[in-house]
C-alpha cells in the first residue's frame, strides 16, 4: 500500500469508529440531562422502534444462502424451522443456533446428492 | 449468602464470550473470504490484517480493497466506505440506556458491529448492571479477534481452505440467520410488532436479492418502522403501545 492509501485507510477506520462513537456520546449527554425522568424515557420513541427493526433487517440480509440454489433455500427454510423449534423448547441462544447450523448442513448435503 | 451467590455467578466477560460464539460461524468464513480477496487484489498479509483490525466493518472492507485495487480516486473510496457504515449511527443510542457509567465504553464502541449490536440489544437489558461492561468486552473482543484471525487465515491459506472444504464456508454462515432469528422472535409479541418486523425482514431479503445489501439494512428497518406507525391492527393482548414500561419493545 502506498502512503496515500495508508492515510485513506486510516481516515476510513477513524470515520467508521466515530460513526459508532459519536452517537453514544450524544445519547449519554441526553441521558444525563434527563436523569430525573429515568434513563429510558430519554430514548426517543422512534429509536426504540428502529432498534428491533435493524435486527430484523440484519436477519433478512443474512437469510440469502451463500449458494442461492434450490438446495440452499430449502436448507434455509428447514434450518430456520429447526432453530425456532429448539428455541421454543430451550429458550436459549446457543442450542438453537447449533441445531439450525447442523440441520442446514445435513439438508444441503442430502438435497444436493438427490438433485 | 449473597457473597456466595455472587461468586457462583459466571463473570460478565465469560458470559459475553460464550454468547458470542455463534457469531464466529458467520465471521470466520466471511473474514477468510476477505483475506483471500484482499491478497488477490494486491494487498499484503500485514496490510490485510491492518484493514481488518482498524476498519473492522465487513462489507465496507470488501469495497475498500476492491475500489483501491481498481484505481478509484482515494476520496471516493473513503467516502463510499464511510457511507456503507453510516447505518451504525443508530446502534449506540439504542443500547445507551443499558450501559452503566464506565470509561471503557468509548473504546468498546469500535466493536459495535451489526451482529454485536443485535446481540447486545437483546442481552444487555437482561444482565445485572455489574456484568454489562464485562459482557460487552467479552462478546466484542471475541468477535473482533475472530475477524482478524479469519482475515489472516484467508490471506495466508484462503485458496487452500476454500478448495479443501468448500461446504464449510457455505454451512457455517447459517449461524448468523439462526442467531438473529433467536434474537428477534421474542419481539413478536403483538400483531403490530409481528407485521412491522416481518416487513423489515422481507424488505431486507428483497434488497439483498437485488444486490442492495448495505443500503438494504437501513431501508428495510425504515420500512418496518413506517409499517409500525402506519398500521393499526387489532391486538390480541392489548400490547400495541409499542413499548413496555422499561422501554423495551413489548
Amino acid at each position: 500500500m502506498s502512503l496515500e492509501l495508508w492515510i485513506g485507510m486510516i481516515v476510513a477506520a477513524l470515520g467508521t469508529y466515530l460513526i459508532r462513537l459519536l452517537p453514544l456520546l450524544w445519547m449519554q449527554k441526553r441521558l444525563t440531562r434527563s436523569e430525573a425522568d429515568g434513563p429510558v424515557d430519554a430514548l426517543p420513541k422512534w429509536l426504540v422502534i428502529l432498534g428491533p427493526m435493524m435486527i430484523a433487517a440484519v436477519l433478512g440480509v443474512s437469510l440469502v444462502p451463500r449458494t442461492p440454489d434450490a438446495a440452499g433455500w430449502l436448507a434455509t427454510v428447514i434450518g430456520l424451522g429447526v432453530t425456532l423449534a429448539i428455541w421454543r423448547r430451550t429458550r436459549s441462544l446457543g442450542w438453537p443456533v447449533v441445531g439450525g447450523v447442523l440441520t442446514f448442513g445435513v439438508v444441503v448435503i442430502v438435497a444436493r446428492s438427490l438433485m | 449468602m449473597a457473597d456466595t451467590e455472587h461468586s457462583r455467578r459466571p463473570r460478565g466477560w465469560l458470559i459475553g464470550i460464550r454468547e458470542a460464539i455463534p457469531l464466529l460461524g458467520g465471521y470466520i468464513p466471511v473474514a477468510i473470504s476477505f483475506g483471500l480477496i484482499s491478497t488477490q487484489a494486491g494487498f499484503s498479509t500485514a496490510e490485510t490484517m491492518a484493514i481488518s483490525t482498524l476498519i473492522y466493518a465487513g462489507a465496507s472492507q470488501f469495497l475498500f480493497v476492491g475500489m483501491a485495487a481498481s484505481g478509484s480516486p482515494l476520496w471516493l473510496t473513503v467516502a463510499m466506505t464511510l457511507l456503507i457504515n453510516v447505518r451504525h449511527v443508530v446502534y449506540a443510542p439504542n443500547i445507551a440506556p443499558w450501559l452503566p457509567r464506565s470509561r471503557w465504553w468509548p473504546w468498546l464502541m469500535h466493536g459495535l458491529t451489526d451482529q454485536v449490536f443485535a446481540l447486545a440489544h437483546s442481552r444487555l437489558p437482561q444482565l445485572p448492571e455489574s456484568q454489562r461492561v464485562g459482557w460487552f468486552f467479552g462478546a466484542a473482543m471475541l468477535a473482533w479477534l475472530s475477524w482478524i484471525a479469519g482475515s489472516l487465515l484467508g490471506a495466508v491459506g484462503g485458496e487452500w481452505l476454500t478448495s479443501r472444504w468448500p461446504l464449510l464456508g457455505e454451512v457455517m454462515p447459517f449461524a448468523l440467520p439462526a442467531l438473529f432469528l433467536v434474537l428477534i422472535v421474542p419481539r413478536f409479541t403483538s400483531r403490530r410488532w409481528a407485521a412491522a418486523l416481518s416487513v423489515s425482514v422481507a424488505a431486507a431479503l428483497v434488497c439483498t436479492l437485488v444486490g442492495l445489501t448495505n443500503i438494504g439494512i437501513p431501508l428495510a428497518a425504515a420500512c418496518g418502522a413506517l409499517c409500525f406507525y402506519m398500521i393499526r391492527l387489532p391486538e390480541t393482548a392489548g400490547t400495541d403501545k409499542g413499548t413496555t414500561k422499561e422501554g423495551r419493545p413489548s
